[in-house]
């Protein structure tokens, strides 16, 4: 007999067609799979069709749109899993992955909602497992449109400072205070917080506006050559010096030199920008002629400098040299409902960059976005948004617009059969999976942070499949 | 995270002696450095190269035993295919020591160490030079061509080519004089000779057509294809290209698969059509993951995946392969691979007109260097970077970088890229 799917009584949304796409081979337990999900999906509400093989999956998900993929994982489920998220990112459609293989391990499942994984069923496939993965699917479609708020950022050149919260209105106060003087500036927060615009920000209200801002991210350049970009060369000083350089110094005359991630920067080249700041000349390398300086300097970092000090990493009299003024910014997570504030603002700004018209975004997005932990702060959140525009075609910023990782966030424990309860050994693999990617995978401080000895880690990493 | 923080692979490098004993412990470095989550989102993070990244030495002393086992294990096998070599020399099976000694060459291939496996070669084909029987020989100078190819030396590639091709036809031996005459198309197409190379294919293709031999038959007709889309004659390249793959697919090569579909999305991208082209890669890549591992060809695959991105201003998009590609490439220890990624990055940063992209060239630059034979990979950062420099308006530099890569692509006789370098400079000039 026929099963008709789901049982109990049909809302509007659970009413609506899934195109389904099941890639299984005929053989074996899938062609037992295959056998069931005909059966259950005669009840109108399911289309089903079917690929052999992922290549042949391709094809199809190019030339049709689907709303999941079912598929059958192989010997090697870690690798297919990672195989089909990553081809499902480029699908028509972003559809749904719905991956089936037998006896998964807890790593695995922990892998696969970490990668935006819909679920992760076990074979033989239950048909209130499918039921209640697909009810999710469909769950999308009733999420409700909220319109984007209304915002009015402090334009900063192309850049734009947006935020109400208390923590933001202090930081405007003490940029108003000191972009009026020529004091050098130290600007601390972490990564993504805003430091740069916060620099350009004083800059272009204070007395250097006039002169260029040039920027320096003293991090992302390799050390060797971060003196002669810094204070540039004369032709032939080092192989590579091809012709004269004008570095960054002489490059903001009368203008502002904003130093990025200045922790970064070795000793030698700390005591080299501590003579530039306190005799105000330059000498270019490979060149013995002293250049005179005018310029601000603003100098950023999410480090711990008083920490690097102590470490001797970093230079005491560089340090107070820099921090004349000091500026914190808040964590996105400190800044409260300035979330909403720059996600409005950043549909709106990346819309129109990709020509597209967006008036909305859902209850479920805003409610996904407040429950992530924005390690990358207002960075990650732009970079977030600007993925989901680009993949939007309708009005309304929806949860499957989002990347793999936040969507991955959307799995929630009233999903599960035992009502919402985990079994100790989810709950214990969960944590220990949670605290390895805090340390990178380092099992001696994972072990440390979670209090057992590094053999018992290593012995529960291979039950559970980490 | 508590502990002290990892130390930077520039600096770790720093510390490391050039020397070979240490390479596999170089490679395991390398394999194992990441960027940590906070350096992912600073500012620095999208300039992030594997110079860059972190390595913890508990990690590293942990990892050591693998890199012993596999060590260990290559030795082992090297080992015994020398005894193999030795026992065939004592029972009197020349033809066996060579086919030992080309063995233990092969396998010196696959962990990427290309001078030693030559010199296996040589050695065989010292012993198969004595024979009667002059296929070993031809066999052994086919394994010389293809891996002097590999080492950039194009001159003693073809002429081992040409030895081994003379040979297979005096002896009507021909699998071997179709083999040699493929070799000297991809000599050919190494020096961007481009008539050549069709030539040579050419007659690789008729003896594989006479020999019934359709998994040649349908590379050398995926490799005229690249050709006919190199030289502009886009109506056959997608011919030559359909009709690869019809015979691949009927066959079930999932491996050549991905390789003339490869292919066929460089073909569409030339043509503009750029989803078709997305289409294919894509396929390609879902071929490959049912073939026996070849990361090389996934990465290339990926590479092409990201340009085309690049090409059609999804630069976000671009980055994001690119990025995934980086991270393939350092865990596989592919140096070659991730100085072109690295490339890319610069190209992609150019394309924003951000002007610290110029980042990605010089550790593009510092990988190739350290690398053996890869003159050519050299010459391409050059060009890259000099258009790099052109693009924001640094034409000193920019004409300093062109120089460079033309003064690379003449010492390995390369025409076509040279010609184009030359373009590059007049049109600085003017």
């Amino acid at each position: 007999m026929a099963h008709s799917l789901p049982s109990a009584p049909p809302s509007k949304e659970a009413l609506a067609l899934l195109r389904i796409l099941v890639v299984a081979g005929e053989g074996g337990s899938a062609g037992g799979l295959l056998q069931n999900l005909r059966q259950w999906a005669d009840d109108g509400r399911l289309t089903i069709d079917t690929a052999p093989d992922l290549p042949r999956a391709v094809r199809q998900l190019a030339g049709q749109r689907w709303d999941v993929v079912l598929a059958v994982l192989g010997e090697h489920p870690d690798d297919d899993l990672a195989w089909w998220v990553d081809t499902l990112r480029g699908a028509t459609g972003s559809p749904r992955l719905i991956a089936v293989a037998p006896a998964p391990s807890m790593g695995l499942v922990l892998r696969a909602e970490k990668a935006g994984v819909l679920d992760l069923l076990s074979l033989p496939l239950r048909r209130e497992d499918l039921v209640r993965a697909l009810e999710r699917v469909r769950s999308v479609a009733g999420e409700t449109a909220v319109p984007l708020p209304v915002v009015q950022p402090h334009a900063v050149g192309p850049y734009a400072l947006v935020g109400q919260s208390a923590a933001m209105l202090d930081v405007y106060k003490l940029l108003a205070r000191v972009a009026g003087s020529s004091a050098t500036v130290l600007i601390q927060g972490e990564s993504g917080t805003g430091k740069e615009v916060v620099a350009r920000a004083i800059h272009v209200n204070g007395p250097h506006a006039s002169g260029a801002f040039v920027a320096v991210n003293c991090a992302a350049i390799p050390e060797n050559l971060l003196e002669s970009e810094l204070f540039g060369h004369e032709k032939g000083a080092f192989t590579g010096a091809v012709t004269r350089k004008i570095g960054r110094f002489e490059q903001a005359g009368n203008g502002t030199l904003f130093l990025d991630e200045i922790a970064d920067m070795s000793l030698a080249l700390q005591a080299k920008i501590l003579r530039a700041v306190q005799e105000r000349e330059i000498e270019r390398v490979g060149g013995g002629e002293t250049i005179p300086v005018d310029v601000r300097l603003i100098a950023a970092t999410n480090r711990d400098l008083k920490d690097a000090i102590k470490q001797g990493r970093f230079r005491e009299d560089l340090y107070y040299r820099l921090a004349v003024v000091t500026i914190r910014l808040p964590t996105l997570v400190e800044r409260g409902d300035d979330l909403v504030l720059l996600t409005a603002y950043y549909v709106r700004h990346f819309a129109e960059r990709y020509g597209k018209k967006i008036h909305a975004i859902s209850d479920r997005v805003l409610e996904l976005l407040r429950a992530h932990a924005w390690v990358g702060n207002v960075r990650e959140l732009r970079n977030v948004i600007e993925r989901a525009v680009i993949v939007t075609t309708d009005d309304t910023l929806r949860a499957d617009h989002l990347p793999d990782e936040l969507r991955g966030e959307e799995t929630t424990l009233a999903d599960r059969p035992q009502g919402g309860l985990l079994t100790l050994a989810e709950a214990e693999a969960r944590h220990i999976a949670r605290v390895l990617s805090h340390t990178n995978g380092q099992i001696g401080a994972a072990a440390e942070i979670l209090g057992i000895h590094r053999n018992t880690l290593t012995r529960k990493m291979k039950e559970y499949g980490l | 995270m508590t502990g002290p923080p990892p130390v930077r692979v520039e600096k770790a490098l720093a510390l490391m002696p050039e020397l070979e004993a240490l390479a596999p412990l170089r490679a395991l470095l390398v394999s194992i450095a990441r960027p940590d989550e906070a350096t992912v989102w600073s500012s620095s993070g999208p300039y992030l190269t594997l110079g860059k990244r972190g390595v913890h030495p508990d990690e590293l002393r942990r990892r050591m035993p693998q890199a012993f086992h596999r060590i260990t294990e290559h030795l082992q096998v090297l080992f015994k295919g020398y005894v193999e070599a030795l026992e065939g020399q004592q029972r009197g099976d020349a033809p066996g020591v060579v086919a030992a000694l080309l063995r233990a060459g092969r396998l010196e291939e696959d962990v990427g160490r290309h001078t030693q496996a030559r010199t296996w070669y040589e050695v065989a084909l010292g012993v198969a030079e004595a024979l009667q029987d002059r296929r070993p020989e031809v066999e052994a100078l086919r394994a010389l061509g293809y891996v002097c190819l590999a080492l950039g030396e194009h001159a003693a590639s073809a002429r081992h080519f040409q030895r081994s091709l003379a040979l297979a036809e005096a002896e009507f031996d021909q699998a071997g004089a179709t083999a040699a005459s493929e070799g000297l198309g991809e000599v050919a197409v190494a020096q961007g000779q481009w008539g050549g190379a069709q030539a040579w294919y050419s007659r690789g293709l008729r003896l594989a057509e006479a020999a019934s031999d359709p998994p040649r038959v349908g590379r050398l007709e995926r490799q005229l294809g690249v050709l006919a889309r190199k030289q502009r004659d886009l109506a056959a390249a997608g011919d030559l290209l359909r009709r690869a793959r019809e015979r691949f697919e009927a066959a079930g090569l999932a491996d050549e698969m991905a390789r003339v579909l490869n292919e066929q999305g460089q073909l569409d991208a030339q043509l503009g059509r750029y989803t078709a082209a997305s289409a294919a890669y894509r396929e390609a890549l879902a071929w490959a993951q049912r073939a026996p591992r070849d990361s090389g060809l996934e990465l290339s695959i990926r590479l092409n995946l990201a340009e085309l991105d690049l090409e059609a201003g999804r630069l976000l998009e671009a980055e994001a392969e690119l990025r995934r590609a980086e991270q393939a490439a350092i865990a596989g220890n592919g140096i070659r691979r991730l100085a072109y990624i690295y490339t890319l990055m610069g190209r992609l940063r150019g394309a924003q007109g951000d002007e610290t992209g110029f980042v990605f060239f010089e550790q593009a630059i510092e990988l190739v260097r350290a690398l053996p034979g890869s003159v050519v990979t050299e010459a391409q950062v050059y060009l890259a970077y000099g258009l790099f420099r052109s693009r924001l308006g640094q034409q000193d530099e920019a004409r300093a970088y062109l120089e460079r890569a033309r003064e690379l692509f003449d010492s390995l006789g390369e025409a076509v890229e040279r010609e184009r370098v030359d373009e590059e400079l007049r049109a600085l000039s003017a």
